[in-house]
């Protein structure tokens, strides 16, 4: 199983997807968790990438994604090459708006303007991962919540545990849209 | 970001997730390294920022210098001294510490210098990976010098690599470089880590002070190091010395001393080599590749095999001295090789060398920042097999 959180840099994509990983390697997973990332702190194309198995993982890069999350426009055309045929694309409606037609599941939904009203964008990401978790049942989601609580600094916490809440809401609420609508955009 | 330790579940509580570099600077803690001076820079930063945490609770000493030749400077010090010392860097970092590995080399001061190779030349790409410093890693310093090079392709092989440098370092008083690439330096891996073996010590001077000379070489060709304060009369230059470690440039004296200098790793290479072959045996054709291109080398060898395809992985895990003879056994069958790097050819060059004209040899080159694909390399070992 593959998965990518692409987006800009400064958007905790990479902190996000260690947080993952840790969900994962929590449940007895193997998880090979790799980032790219231009040399600027802020800005430019940015993607952390798992590969999830059972047993230990042969190459450690993404090559056929499952799950692909985009929180800015930027990540969509070098990673949409890299779905797999019917994989999940969770897009935010904000930042990447339009989804290209394709051979996989289009999902967008409102994460950043989830966090903004939570009080502050910085926690997209955070949305991001219960949106994909909840969608997806990748990982428990208390295991999820575990790894939130162990990496993030006290003063971001209840945020943090906010936007994971939300998050999970968005991806509760579309899987029951997709169950009731079984022809997704 | 820092990088968190994670303890899975009981069912696996042997695995950690962990990054390459973090796994470098634990590797480097059980191996009994305890000084580490370096300059941060990019993809190689979390080894000092972790042990600028680690080495504190080992009472060990973290110093981060004004950059990295006083790095490499502040190691050699710290290692005549008597402490497993360290230091990491990457691209033009590695460049700037080239005279003093050459330093260390001819003075015989045991050190590990790990380099993270990100995308050159210059300043290059910081964030990228790459494997464009194989040859200056042999080749860096001027003069001819001995030198070990350990290739890692994975977290966990970054962890028990560099347990090994200090190992090689200490046994044959050598300068080693651990080097791999930014994709495995920052890849997170769950790792189940061995339990190290005791750090491995140094021959110290021993027996009566008058007769020491710091350069006479034991049994093993390796010269015994005065530990300060001992009581040893010792003399450390950089200058081509004799064996009573003053500068001399008597031929004769010059041509004992640097001949054994350059015969002491070759002497002991079956010790110092080390290699992974994958399926070679009955191989068509056989993928040469280290760090992340092995990796990516090991998936394409699965994926030709499962459609019939004879063929197989050589890894050098030793990279220098290069395993030769090795190599040769692996390839011996092979109607071709194929050698993917993140480089425009360099270990390319040196397969060609130990293999000759005798076998086809084609090279798989990249050099734009990106890792090599799988299916890139199974591409053209079945176009090698038309």
């Amino acid at each position: 199983m593959e998965i990518r959180l692409g987006g800009t840099g400064g958007q905790g994509l990479i902190l996000s997807a260690k947080m993952l990983a840790d969900a994962l390697a929590r449940g007895g997973r193997r998880v090979a968790q790799s980032q790219t990332y231009e040399p600027t702190s802020r800005g430019g194309f940015c993607h952390s990438d798992l590969v999830v198995s059972h047993v230990e993982v042969d190459y450690p890069l993404a090559t056929a994604i499952d799950y692909l999350v985009l929180l800015d426009r930027i990540a969509l055309k070098p990673s949409l090459p890299l779905a797999k045929p019917g994989a999940l694309v969770i897009a935010d409606t904000r930042l990447c708006p339009e989804l290209p037609e394709g051979k996989y599941t289009g999902c967008s939904l409102a994460l950043s303007r989830t966090a903004i009203d939570l009080g502050s964008e910085r926690v997209t990401n955070i949305v991001a991962l219960g949106a994909l978790v909840a969608l997806t049942g990748v990982c428990e989601r208390a295991a999820l919540e575990r790894a939130v609580r162990a990496d993030t600094p006290r003063s971001f916490l209840d945020l943090n545990l906010e936007a994971l809440e939300a998050g999970f809401r968005l991806g509760t609420e579309q899987s029951v849209r997709r169950v009731a609508s079984p022809a997704p955009a | 970001m820092s990088i968190a330790t994670v303890a899975v579940e009981p069912a696996a509580s042997n695995l950690r997730l962990l990054s390459g570099n973090h796994a470098c600077a634990l590797g480097a803690i059980a191996a009994g390294c305890r000084f580490f001076a370096g300059y941060p820079i990019t993809p190689s930063s979390e080894i000092a920022e972790r042990l600028s945490r680690e080495l504190p609770r080992v009472d060990g000493v973290f110093i981060q210098m004004e950059d990295e030749i006083a790095s490499i400077a502040a190691v050699i010090g710290a290692s005549m001294g008597g402490a497993k010392a360290m230091t990491a860097t990457s691209g033009p970092g590695f460049s700037l510490k080239q005279e003093n590995l050459g330093y260390a080399a001819l003075a015989e001061i045991p050190c590990v210098i790990v380099n993270v190779m990100r995308g050159g030349p210059s300043t290059g790409m910081p964030t990228r990976p790459a494997q464009g410093d194989i040859m200056q890693a042999r080749w860096g310093s001027h003069g001819d010098f001995p030198v070990i090079v350990l290739a890692p392709g994975s977290v966990r092989e970054i962890y028990e690599e560099t347990i090994r440098a200090f190992a090689l370092a200490e046994t044959y008083r050598t300068p080693v470089t651990v080097l791999y690439d930014q994709s495995i330096a920052q890849l997170l891996e769950t790792v189940e880590l061995k339990q190290p073996g005791a750090p491995v010590e140094r021959k110290w001077a021993s027996g009566p002070p008058e007769k020491y000379q710091p350069y006479a070489p034991l049994d093993n060709g390796v010269p015994a190091m005065a530990r300060p304060g001992d009581g040893y009369r010792s003399h450390t230059t950089g200058l081509t010395h004799a064996e009573n470690g003053f500068p001399t440039q008597t031929p004769e004296v010059v041509e004992r001393n640097i001949g054994r200098l350059l015969g002491k790793l070759e002497r002991h290479r079956a010790a110092i080599e080390s290699f992974q072959t994958l399926r070679c045996e009955d191989a068509d054709v056989v993928v040469v590749a280290v760090g992340i291109s092995a990796r990516a080398a090991g998936s394409a060898v699965a994926a030709c095999r499962a459609k019939g395809i004879r063929a197989g992985m050589f890894r050098p895990i030793t990279l220098w001295p290069f395993p030769e003879e090795a190599l040769r056994r692996a390839a011996s069958g092979a109607r071709a090789v194929l050698v993917p790097e993140m480089n425009a050819g360099q270990m390319r060059l040196e397969v060609e060398r130990v293999l000759g004209r005798d076998v086809r040899i084609e090279g798989l080159h990249k050099i734009s920042g990106d890792p090599i694909d799988p299916a890139a390399i199974t591409a053209r070992i079945e176009a090698l097999c038309i």
